[in-house]
């Protein structure tokens, strides 16, 4: 049988929202369920409406989903602002020790569900908390979920804290079972044995900071910014069994210097931040493509300009990123499409950043970076080499020395006969300062020349070892979907909806947006009956870009900048119009 | 003393000779600096030295050493991260009033409190030389140039009383025209474990007419010839902050305290003895399985 349910939680800042989202997440992924969970909140520590939204499927989660079919309301504030949509038919549950729903105007096939979570968790324990967990026993036994499961999560989450403590989390547990049990509940999913589940429960920051540990990390640099601080927050957690260095800077400035300086010397180092602080990091971005020293820069967009929402999603920084800093150099820029995708890209990123000595800007997005998503167990194992440092430099050695593929081997500070000159300004092989040391001779000009030629030879280069842009689904298709970043899974699912409603679509997703496979881009979308971009932003950065490259016009647009992610029943109805039409 | 290094001041010389202005107080720096090195007996590929922006900052140019020059005001955080990647080198910083107490100023700030080992010298000339006669943080109020020609309305920074109240436990003073207590002072800058300042007064010979050498060859006078007690810390704030109550400059260390924990011994990765430059890249499957345990 397909399962699918979205679960919600609303409440408050304050409320513990993403504890009681992962908590039950956990839950859910211990019955080997695949979820994705997403929260959506505001830049405030006390108050607000916030939702936790979890989706779960015994398929791969495309999308977080619309409609909730069960909603837990946390409290009496939140109850009044949310508004159950007619016809979602959604299971609404709340506490009516505290509030109750009575005068508000809900639609009729809302079911309402109260439980007196204060009384029953006043019998246990003094611990408010506690009525979270008798909520989550309600939930489970509306989903036929496995008693003994959630108590090895229990004992997981809480074990540490003492036996008191599980006990009495078990019995909050039991009780509220109990309680949906004697009042007969309704019972969407009928009890089962759960096969044991090996997946991983991991965000996107979170997948990304393990792909660049497994690539050999060793020094992150960062300025708390949402939603970028949650990578320091992890890398953090485990510093010193890693043995990594990860240091909280005093702006982002510092925080790609020291990246750089940490680079310089040999150490794979990456930075992270979002817009505003990328914005901060422009200058030394440049600096780092002169010097050709590899670096990793991570923004996670969110709703900008300027402060704009912070902590909602957007996708409106592809020409921040590719025109971050003054001047002409290679700049690579990758966009990980989903969990998994991060991690690859957290390896890819480094490893690119010191093959070809360039920095390596991986433009994340919030819906990305806070999505918690069930994955294939990562392999964390790796065999990493290093590239291009030499321990013992010929006596000729010449740090930017002319190439056929652009890259030049370095040395790195503590190598004996490797010392050389590098600088912001433009260089001889040997490091020497055109601008200064060497300004003016009448050789200078050629090799400027040469030197530009050299670093920028280095995207010829990588573009061909990059994995094509490749086009999913059927060729013929009656549309082409084209999109970056987060939406894939969102514009997959609504390409199965379109099938199931006879509209044929196909679906071109970009991750290497600099440099860029312009030819095979090209013959795709010239291929196309019609195209559409789907995209977070107002303006069409996507297709701007695409057509800036290859001259391609794409024909129609869906486009949202209101901060919450593009949703799978938008992208359909855009398609039907656009078909209907054509 | 070490029987195998055999360096020479000469060693440490690039081969290219300065661009400066001849007479600019940067040449005795450039000397200073090689002369420090050789003393201390510290091989030229443990050196790195950082710049900025500024005549000063050429400086890397100049020396047989790993020489890096960043944007401008950034040498600090890269200093930073060189050091902390690699805590085996001899890191210095080595750029102008405009580029650290100007530009770079959130950087010098918090380097003192941080205490990383590296040496921050800035060639202080109290203006804008490269970008041709500027008022700079140091500027004294009422100085005609090219940007207050009406003279300066701003008060300028007093730098060496900063960097103590900030947490730096290495904070000197030296001048250009005296060479041998500027090699010294940079010496004792090198030695000293934990973050350490030198704040030089390098005369501009070129956009300066106010603070030349004469001017401070009639005021400077050293602190090793006095009874100043360099641990004494209200000592040091209220010696640092003569320059505006008395015609008077004291030139040595103001303050120094060897007893501070530096940064590196309070970092849980290299009080481990790791150098994350040199360390292995791949996971150990222990490392794995503890990073990775919360996400099942």
């Amino acid at each position: 049988m397909k399962k699918d349910v979205i679960i919600r939680f609303v409440g408050s800042a304050g409320d513990g929202l993403v504890s009681i989202g992962i908590l039950f997440s956990k839950i859910l992924k211990k019955h080997n369920f695949n979820i994705l969970g997403f929260r959506s909140y505001q830049s405030v520590i006390r108050g607000g409406y916030n939702t936790y939204q979890i989706r779960v499927c015994n398929n791969k989660v495309l999308s977080v989903g619309e409609e909730a079919d069960i909603i837990f309301l946390l409290n009496k504030n939140v109850a009044e602002l949310h508004k159950p949509t007619e016809g979602s038919k959604a299971m609404v549950i709340y506490d009516n020790d505290s509030f109750d729903l009575e005068d508000l105007d809900y639609p009729e096939d809302i079911k309402k569900l109260p439980i007196p979570l204060a009384s029953i968790t006043k019998e246990i324990s003094k611990l408010r908390i506690l009525k979270n967990i008798v909520g989550f026993g309600a939930i489970s036994q509306i989903l036929g979920l496995d008693e003994t499961l959630i108590k090895e999560v229990i004992f997981e989450q809480f074990g540490s804290k003492g036996e008191e403590v599980i006990f009495t989390n078990n019995e909050a547990l039991e009780k509220g079972i109990k309680y949906a049990e004697e009042h007969n509940w309704p019972e969407l999913w009928e009890k089962h044995k759960y096969e044991k589940a090996q997946q991983m429960l991991i965000s996107g920051n979170e997948a990304l900071a393990l792909g660049m540990l497994s690539a050999g990390l060793k020094f992150y640099s960062g300025y708390p910014m949402t939603p970028a601080t949650s990578i320091v927050h992890y890398l953090t957690k485990h510093l010193p069994k890693l043995g990594i260095i990860v240091k909280q800077t005093e702006d982002e400035i510092a925080a790609i210097g020291m990246a750089v300086g940490a680079s310089y010397c040999g150490a794979r180092a990456a930075t992270g931040t979002s817009g505003g602080g990328f914005s901060l990091m422009t200058e030394i971005i440049g600096m780092a493509g002169i010097e050709e020293i590899p670096l990793v820069v991570i923004s996670s967009q969110r709703a900008g300009p300027s402060t704009g929402m912070a902590t909602k999603t957007e996708q409106a920084d592809l020409f921040q990123a590719y025109g971050a800093s003054q001047g002409e150099f290679p700049k690579v820029i990758i966009a990980p499409y989903d969990v998994e995708d991060a991690f690859n890209v957290g390896i890819e990123a480094l490893e690119i950043a010191e093959k070809y000595q360039v920095v390596v800007i991986v433009l994340m997005d919030l819906y990305l970076s806070e999505s918690n998503s069930t994955v294939r167990k990562l392999d964390l194992r790796r065999k990493n080499k290093r590239f291009e440092i030499l321990d013992n430099p010929p006596e000729d050695f010449r740090r930017y020395q002319f190439s056929e593929n652009g890259i030049s081997p370095r040395t790195i500070p503590g190598t004996k006969n490797g010392m050389f000159f590098t600088g912001s300004s433009e260089r001889n092989e040997a490091g020497t300062s055109l601008a200064s040391t060497l300004a003016g001779l009448p050789d200078t000009l050629p090799i400027r020349v040469k030197m530009v030629e050299k670093r920028m030879k280095k995207l010829d280069t990588l573009v061909k070892e990059l994995e094509n842009p490749q086009l999913e689904g059927t060729e013929n298709a009656e549309i082409t979907i084209v999109s970056w970043g987060s939406t894939i899974n969102i514009v997959r699912e609504a390409v199965l909806h379109l099938k199931e409603e006879g509209i044929t679509a196909n679906h071109l997703h970009l991750k290497y947006l600099n440099p860029f496979h312009e030819e095979v881009v090209t013959k795709i979308l010239q291929k196309a009956k019609t195209t559409l971009c789907v995209e977070q932003n107002y303006t069409g950065q996507l297709r701007d870009y695409i057509r800036m490259k290859t001259g391609v016009n794409i024909e129609h647009k869906l486009l949202r900048w209101d901060g919450e992610p593009i949703v799978t029943s938008q992208i359909v109805a855009k398609v039907k119009e656009v078909v209907k039409n054509e | 003393m070490n029987k195998e290094f055999n360096l020479t001041i000469k060693d440490y010389e690039s081969g290219f000779f300065p661009t400066w202005c001849p007479g600019c107080g940067n040449f005795s720096q450039w000397r200073a600096i090689r002369q420090a090195l050789v003393e201390l007996e510290i091989p030229k590929e443990e050196v790195v030295l950082v710049s900025g922006i500024g005549c000063s900052s050429h400086m890397p140019n100049f020396l047989d050493v790993y020489g890096l020059q960043t944007v401008h005001g950034r040498g600090i955080p890269v200093a930073t991260g060189i050091r902390l990647a690699n805590p085996e080198l001899t890191v210095l910083v080595y750029a102008g009033d405009g580029d650290i107490y100007g530009i770079g100023g959130n950087h010098f700030l918090h380097s003192c409190r941080r205490n990383v080992d590296i040496i921050t010298i800035v060639s202080n000339n109290f203006v804008y030389g490269l970008t041709t006669g500027q008022a700079s943080a140091t500027t004294p109020v009422g100085t005609f140039t090219r940007t207050t020609p009406r003279g300066s309305i701003e008060n300028p920074l007093n730098p060496s009383t900063i960097a103590i109240s900030a947490g730096a436990t290495f904070v000197a003073r030296a001048f250009s025209g005296d060479l041998k207590h500027l090699a010294y002072v940079l010496k004792e800058a090198i030695d000293h474990r934990g973050f350490a300042y030198v704040d030089v007064f390098s005369p501009c010979i070129t956009f300066n007419k106010n603070q030349t050498f004469d001017y401070f060859r009639e005021r400077v006078y050293k602190l090793e010839e006095t009874e100043h007690d360099k641990e004494d810390y209200f000592s040091a704030l209220d010696l640092s902050n003569q320059r505006f109550v008395k015609d008077k400059l004291p030139i040595g260390i103001f303050y120094q305290i060897e007893h501070k924990t530096t940064y590196e011994e309070r970092d849980f990765s290299l009080n481990q003895g790791i150098i994350p430059a040199h360390a292995p890249l791949d996971l150990t499957e222990e490392q794995i399985e503890t990073i990775t345990a919360e996400f099942y």
